[in-house]
């Protein structure tokens, strides 16, 4: 499916079911924030 | 998000809060496709405010607390949500209260800013992330043009609006 249309999809959904998408997205936000995995790492020496 | 909601509208009923509209990615929400966000901005209007009086937020603080709403910095932290309370900072805010849409989340009645006045909000706060949500509106059809018109002339950010329109639009729109 195009973007577009996955886009005009979400956007069809009632309120309630766009509110349960955006708490799985908190939450996996939140899991990702608490893993670390975004902590910057230190650049590399350029070449 | 439904218990986050039942907090509000019972501080509502209490009289602690006037008006209250929720703005931000999750009003967005209400007319495009959910994008992730990890807080929930509601604008309220406080019944005791008077002009040349001190206005808090403390009373709304207070209320949530003895509820167990949980302060985290500028967060109050609802069922599962941090919530940020914001006074409206100029008469286009203002509006957006006012002017909301009702709606229900699970059975739960709620208000959302319309579109217009999200995407008007967006432009006059101008980060990168507001732009992008315009054009989210914009390419999604969710906005009505001639009514964004209308709030952006009357609060006068129609330079504002042409800036957006060259950078981002190509200055065709």
């Amino acid at each position: 499916m195009s973007k577009p249309k996955l886009q005009a999809r979400m956007a069809a959904l009632s309120f309630s079911e766009k509110i349960k998408i955006l708490e799985k997205l908190r939450d996996r936000e939140k899991a990702i924030a608490a893993s670390g995995l975004r902590t910057k790492q230190p650049k590399k020496p350029t070449q | 998000m439904k218990a986050t909601l039942e907090a509000i509208n019972q501080m509502q009923a209490a009289g602690v809060i006037g008006n209250y509209a929720i703005g931000g990615a999750v009003g967005a929400t209400f007319y495009i496709a959910p994008a992730a966000t990890v807080d929930l901005d509601v604008f309220v209007t406080l019944p005791s405010a008077r002009g040349g009086l001190l206005v808090t937020l403390s009373p709304i603080y207070e209320f949530l607390k003895a509820r167990g709403g949980e302060v985290q910095d500028e967060y109050i932290v609802l069922g599962g949500w941090p919530v940020q309370f914001l006074l409206p900072a100029n008469a286009l805010e203002e509006e957006a209260v006012n002017q909301a849409i009702s709606t229900e989340v699970d059975g739960v009645p709620t208000r959302v800013m319309s579109a217009e006045h999200l995407v008007t909000i967006a432009l006059n706060t101008g980060r990168a992330k507001d732009h992008s949500r315009i054009q989210q509106f914009l390419e999604q059809g969710a906005v009505d043009r001639g009514k964004l018109q209308e709030v952006v002339e009357r609060h006068s950010l129609s330079a504002k609006w042409r800036q957006f329109e060259q950078r981002f639009l190509g200055g065709s729109q």
